[in-house]
């Protein structure tokens, strides 16, 4: 999978990492009347993929528009480093070209959320109680999260076992196009 | 052929990992799941008898109602008529009809102004059940 791996931002550029926000934000306001499935992952890891750097500016964008839409609650601040640590993983791994192991990575995200999602909870907890009450309510919330996070588990696995072929077809496509 | 086999190897062997984190979270939560409180509400009910003599039930629950509070006690048993008046109180009968008796709501020493079905019930409050023969 090729990507341009330069940070020069063209007008080309610009058009591309709208519409990459788009689709994410799109796919994601669909889907939001099933509890934890989403394509946000799927779409950043492909996106990461395929549109290489691109992609640093793809997310804080996502994220302020769903600050805009949804308010800046303490779940907008899971979201400032939970998607990009995605990306990160996405781009440092972005040699494989198994299926398999793009849906397996798409599971443990999934499956891990909750945790990434339990840190402010820890730190609200810390300032309010110490350090062991902020584990403990980090914890605490956690726990109860998991049946939620194996849905996104098993969510995420489907949703990039099935779509991961014919979006790279499609992506393929729109490369070739772009660089004409 | 040998590659298809390394492939294949590493799609078990991941798919082998997925699996066993899924099934350490389960047991995470299995473990340290929130547990179903005990009611929210903790209440006193008294119930005294055509002797006089006096049984206390410490109740705890979320029922809305004192009916359903009695319910829930253990050792407590009770009957209604059909219109939902009290008519026995572990075992012990008061018929208007026979001597003008009947049982008694005690709301925190106050007279009740409901039946059981009716009466709320808020943490920490006490109830006394008390069989009383009218002197009218």
């Amino acid at each position: 999978m090729k990507n341009s791996g330069k940070l020069k931002t063209t007008t080309l550029d610009i058009a591309l990492i709208g519409m990459m926000v788009a689709v994410i934000e799109v796919c994601k306001v669909a889907l939001m009347g099933l509890p934890n499935i989403e394509l946000t992952t799927f779409w950043i890891i492909m996106f990461t993929l395929f549109f290489g750097r691109k992609i640093i500016f793809v997310i804080p964008v996502f994220i302020l528009i769903e600050g805009c839409i949804f308010g800046m609650q303490i779940w907008w601040v899971m979201y400032l480093y939970a998607w990009p640590l995605l990306a990160m993983i996405a781009w440092i791994f972005r040699k494989q070209e198994s299926v398999w192991f793009w849906s397996i990575l798409s599971a443990i995200f999934g499956l891990f959320f909750g945790f990434l999602c339990a840190i402010p909870y820890v730190v609200i907890g810390a300032v309010d109680g110490g350090l062991v009450s902020g584990l403990y309510a980090g914890f605490t919330w956690w726990i109860a999260g998991i049946p939620y996070d194996l849905l996104h588990c098993v969510g995420n696995f489907v949703l990039m076992l099935v779509l991961h072929y014919p979006i790279k077809g499609a992506m393929k496509k729109v490369n070739r196009l772009l660089k004409g | 052929m040998t590659e298809n086999k390394k492939l294949n190897k590493k799609i078990i062997g991941g798919i082998v990992a997925l699996v066993a984190l899924i099934a350490i979270f389960v047991g995470l939560f299995i473990a340290f799941r929130p547990k179903p409180a005990e009611g929210s509400k903790a209440i006193t009910i008294v119930v005294v008898n055509d002797a006089k003599e006096s049984n206390t039930y410490e109740v705890k629950t979320d029922a809305e109602y004192l009916k359903q509070a009695m319910e829930e006690a253990e050792g407590l048993t009770f009957e209604c008529d059909g219109t939902g008046m009290l008519m026995t109180v572990n075992g012990v009968t008061a018929d208007w009809n026979v001597n003008q008796s009947y049982w008694a709501l005690y709301v925190n020493d106050d007279y009740g102004q409901f039946g059981i079905s009716e009466q709320p019930i808020y943490d920490g409050e006490a109830f006394r059940i008390e069989y009383t023969v009218s002197e009218f």
